[in-house]
Parts: structure tokens; C-alpha cells; sequence
């Protein structure tokens, strides 16, 4: 193909600097940063004493019991939040998906939470969930039922954030699922009708299997998304109680921001960076998506 | 009169309108609660809950308003307000412009290194931000930018997702557009800003509105790199008041309530664009 001359080559570097700029000093460095500072026992209480401890931060690590818990925990929130929330998602699409008096209101309904931010859906649901005074214990004793701890118990508060995350998230991959179930051809379904198949039958051999590259998009997005996990324990729980909401991404900054050891938090960042990283390359090599496609 | 096949479609209509209409609710009565509940005095709050009453506004109209102008005399909410529009409206412009003019020189010039470094930019899309917030405050200390609106602006701005974005857009503009404005005597940054921008308005939209929306609920790096509080965007000036003595529940959920209609607002008005932005993508949930 015919490109701009070559003799304007170079001027390609103006408009990439800007970017390029950015992108090193916010991104690149910090990333590198974590590898040196991972090596140290660099604390911002005593910056000049910092000495090269090898990897003394990571054999730590794999000892701590806080960072140990939070693995579990945010594997608890993905292995609960993804079917939850997907689950939700498809069911709010097909319902949608159908015409039906009222149909834009219930829509708009379902979409609702997503406008909401993390930060006020946190603060919103510290009062719904509140064990005495609470929306939640409120209807529940309302109904005859014993009040719950909720985010007081070490049990139940990790289960309170999952279910709470889900109604806010679930409106918007309903609108994807929607998209996607608008992007099957009607004829298919005329032709299984007039082939005499059932409602369920056409669910299960013609939408689930048209649906599928939109699914696995949405699976692996909400799974990777949902180990970032952070707001919500942070504003809500602040971990507790007894750690059972502390995430890897909370401790981290617990770890580095609140009690300044840069050393060990970056050894974290490393550690858990690096895994989060994998899971985005698996990711992509099942969805093929992201990819280069810049072969010219 | 109705046959006994159409009273029995009709009842079954009718049962499943009502089984999804408390569906819907069940996604609608946080919010409810939340709105009702900035309307009522405190007490009223609490008198009510539990019961349908909760769900119900006060029938004292004249003092609706209450718990806002108690909630606007002890909090600048307004500066807030202002503080999350200008650092929304900084990052979208500086997003639009740093990330395009990268995505038009990856698409528009052929230069040495080109292709590596678009890989290398695409291989960092799976830095999870997230994990290097720590880094990331000692480079913007370091920088002397701590507590300044830069702070929060600038480590928001590139984006390699945007760029890619922006790069599909110009490479699907001919050559022969750009080659004709050549040869009328062009040069390079008036064929990006007076031919390929204008050509641009979807990613820009699109771009634009996932940038503001994005920049208008973070929490962690402004709490992060702020320290006055009159500098704070609402995000974080939210969880301020909800820990700022004494806390009354009517106004929390007043302030609650306030943060939300500007992104009401932007859903209503650029729904479209974040919809096409889901489609390219496939990254969401921010």
C-alpha cells in the first residue's frame, strides 16, 4: 500500500510523544519500579536505609497469612460474583429481548445500579446492610425473620459485597447479551418453529450457541475485572472483620500507601501483577480478542 | 367476551408482568430508598424501615428539601461538584487529543519501529493498572505534582486501549483523502485536525465518554494524591462526609443522590457511543 513519504517519517515521533511520554512515566516506570523496589526493603519511613534484601520480600510473602486470606477471598468473590452476575445478565437480556408492555421501563430498571459509581453503590449499601438500623434487617424482621449480621460476620460479609457487586453490574452486560441476542437472524428461530421445536429446545440449540463468542467475552472480562477488586471492601469493611474481606489489591495499598513498605508491597504487586497478567493472556488467546491485526 | 385460549394467555401475561415488575424492583429500591430517604427528616428514616413506608416519600412536601440545604451549609458540595467536572472535562480533552494524535501517527506514517512499538504498546494493555497505584504515587511525588490537579489529570490521560481505538478508526480513512490534501499543499497537522478529527467523531465520543465516566468515579488515586480537602472530586469527598461527625443519614444519601444525576445525565445523552465502545472492545466494567 501507498503510505506518506518517507521524508515525513520522522515527524511521526511529535505526535507520538505526547503519549509515549505519559504512557512511560505512568505506566512503564512503575512497572519497572516494582521489579527493583520488589529486591528491597525500601520503606518511605527510612528511604535512605534501603538495602538489597534479594528475595527475601517474596519467601515473606508466601508465609503471610493476610496475603494468603486475601487470595482466598478474591477467589471467593470470582468464584461466586462470575456466575452470579452473568447468570443474572443473560436472564435480564431474554427477558427484555421480548416484546412486552413496559418493556423500555423494565430495561431502564435493570440499567439503573450501572449509572450508580462503585463509591456510592458502597456507601448506599453500608446502609441497606446495616446490622441494627438497616433497610435489609428492617424488611427481614418485617417478614418475621431473625436479623443478620451481614458485614459484621466474618461468614457472611464476603457473600454481602458478591451480592451487592452483581446488582450493580449485571445492567450493564445485560446490554451485551441484548446485542448480541438482536444479532441472530429471526429466520433461524421461524425455521425450528416450523420444524416443531419447543421454547426450550430453540433456547438451548440456537441461542446458547449463537450467543457463545458474546458469553466468553463477558466471562473472561467480568473474571479478570473481579480480581481487581478493591472499592467496595475498602469503603465498606475496611477488610474486616477478622480479614475476611481483604482483597490483594487492598492489601497492596495497605501495604504501600498506609504503612509505606514499598519493598514488600511491591513484591506483591509483582506477584499478584504477574498472575493477573497470565489469566489476561489466556483470556485472550480464548477469545481472540485484542490481538494484533496490523499486517500491512 | 374472551375465548377460554385468550383468558388463559392473558392470565399468563399477566403473572409474568408481575413477576418481572418485582424483578425490577428488586434492581430499583436501593435507588428508591436512597432518594426517599434524602427527602424525610432522620427520624422518619428509621420509623419507617422495614415497611413499604420506606419506599414512600414524606407527605410534607415544604420540607422535601431539608436535608439538602443542611447538607449544602456544612459541605462545598458544589466545589466538589466543580472539582469532578474539571478534572472530567481535563482528562476527556487531554484523552482525545494525546491518544489520537498517537493513534493517527501509528496509522498515517510509516516510520522505523513503528510495528514494535505498537506491540510493545498493545503488550502493556495487560498491566493491571490497579496493582502498581503505589509506584505510580512515588513517580507523581517525585514529579512534585502531589496535591496539585495534575496529580490527578495527567496518569489518566494515555491510554494504549484509546490509541488502538483511535488507530482502527484512521486506518479505515483512504490514503487518497489524505494524499489529495497533500497535494494542496497540506501539511501533516492540518490533514490531522482539519480532515482526520472532524472524520473522527464516533471514537471521539466514544473515547470522550468512557474517559469522563471513568475519571468521574475513581476514588482510589484522587484519595490517593490529594491532600486538601477543597481540591477533593465527589468521589472522595462522598466518603469524607459519610465519616465526617455528626453523620446524618438523610444528608449521606442526599449527597448520594446529587453525585449520581450528572451521570445520569451522560448515560441518557451518549448511551449510543458507550454501547458501540463495549462492541470494539470488550473491556468494560469501569
Amino acid at each position: 500500500m501507498k503510505s506518506i513519504t518517507s521524508a515525513k517519517s520522522n515527524q511521526a515521533w511529535i505526535y507520538l510523544f505526547p503519549a509515549l511520554l505519559l504512557l512511560t512515566l505512568f505506566l512503564f516506570i512503575p512497572a519497572l519500579m516494582s521489579i527493583y523496589y520488589s529486591l528491597t526493603d525500601y520503606n518511605m519511613l527510612a528511604p535512605q536505609a534501603r538495602l538489597f534484601i534479594g528475595l527475601k520480600n517474596y519467601l515473606t510473602l508466601f508465609k503471610d497469612p493476610i496475603f494468603l486470606k486475601s487470595v482466598r477471598n478474591v477467589a471467593q468473590f470470582v468464584i461466586f460474583v462470575m456466575p452470579l452476575q452473568v447468570g443474572v445478565a443473560l436472564g435480564l437480556a431474554l427477558i427484555v429481548n421480548k416484546k412486552r408492555p413496559g418493556n423500555t421501563f423494565f430495561k431502564i430498571s435493570f440499567f439503573a445500579p450501572v449509572v450508580v459509581s462503585l463509591v456510592v453503590t458502597s456507601v448506599l449499601w453500608l446502609y441497606i446492610l446495616n446490622p441494627e438500623q438497616g433497610l435489609l434487617n428492617g424488611v427481614l424482621n418485617q417478614l418475621g425473620l431473625p436479623s443478620q449480621p451481614l458485614l459484621t460476620s466474618p461468614k457472611q460479609a464476603m457473600f454481602a459485597i458478591i451480592g451487592l457487586s452483581a446488582w450493580q453490574g449485571a445492567g450493564y452486560q445485560m446490554l451485551i447479551f441484548l446485542a448480541g441476542l438482536q444479532n441472530i437472524p429471526n429466520e433461524i428461530y421461524e425455521a425450528a418453529t416450523l420444524d416443531g421445536a419447543g421454547k426450550w429446545e430453540k433456547f438451548r440449540h440456537i441461542t446458547l450457541p449463537m450467543l457463545k463468542p458474546t458469553s466468553l467475552m463477558i466471562l473472561t472480562t467480568t473474571f479478570i475485572d473481579a480480581f481487581k477488586l478493591i472499592v467496595q471492601p475498602m469503603v465498606m469493611t475496611q477488610g474486616g472483620p477478622m480479614d475476611s474481606t481483604i482483597t490483594p489489591v487492598y492489601y497492596i495499598y495497605r501495604t504501600g500507601f498506609t504503612d509505606r513498605q514499598l519493598g514488600y508491597a511491591s513484591a506483591m504487586t509483582i506477584v499478584y501483577g504477574v498472575a493477573i497478567i497470565l489469566f489476561t493472556v489466556i483470556q485472550r488467546k480464548v477469545t481472540g480478542a485484542g490481538g494484533d491485526n496490523d499486517d500491512r | 367476551m374472551m375465548t377460554g385460549s385468550q383468558k388463559a394467555r392473558f392470565a399468563k401475561t399477566l403473572i409474568s408482568t408481575i413477576l418481572i415488575t418485582l424483578l425490577a424492583f428488586l434492581f430499583l429500591f436501593p435507588l428508591i430508598w436512597m432518594i426517599v430517604s434524602s427527602l424525610k427528616p432522620e427520624a422518619q428514616i428509621y420509623r419507617d424501615i422495614g415497611s413499604f413506608k420506606s419506599f414512600l416519600p414524606s407527605l410534607d412536601v415544604g420540607q422535601w428539601g431539608n436535608a439538602y440545604s443542611s447538607l449544602l451549609k456544612r459541605f462545598n458540595v458544589f466545589l466538589y461538584m466543580l472539582n469532578s467536572l474539571l478534572y472530567g472535562l481535563g482528562v476527556t480533552a487531554g484523552s482525545i487529543i494525546v491518544n489520537s494524535l498517537a493513534g493517527y501517527a501509528f496509522s498515517k506514517f510509516r516510520f522505523r519501529g513503528r510495528k514494535l512499538l505498537f506491540n510493545i504498546m498493545i503488550a502493556l494493555l495487560v498491566i493491571p493498572g490497579e496493582t502498581i497505584i503505589i509506584q505510580k504515587f512515588q513517580i507523581t511525588r517525585s514529579l512534585g505534582l502531589l496535591n496539585t490537579p495534575f496529580a490527578v489529570v495527567f496518569p489518566a490521560m494515555a491510554a494504549p486501549f484509546y490509541i488502538y481505538m483511535f488507530k482502527n478508526f484512521f486506518d479505515a480513512i483512504s490514503n487518497d483523502v489524505i494524499e489529495s490534501a497533500e497535494l494542496e499543499g497540506a501539511g501533516m497537522f492540518r490533514i490531522y485536525w482539519r480532515i482526520m478529527l472532524p472524520m473522527a467523531k464516533p471514537a471521539i465520543a466514544t473515547v470522550g465518554t468512557l474517559s469522563f465516566i471513568g475519571s468521574w468515579n475513581d476514588y482510589i488515586w484522587p484519595l490517593m494524591v490529594l491532600t486538601d480537602t477543597d481540591k477533593f472530586p465527589l468521589q472522595v469527598a462522598i466518603t469524607n462526609i459519610n465519616n465526617t461527625q455528626p453523620v446524618y443519614m438523610n444528608q449521606v444519601m442526599a449527597i448520594l443522590t446529587l453525585s449520581t444525576i450528572p451521570l445520569i445525565l451522560i448515560y441518557v445523552f451518549f448511551q449510543k457511543y458507550l454501547v458501540q465502545g463495549i462492541g470494539a472492545s470488550g473491556t468494560g466494567e469501569k
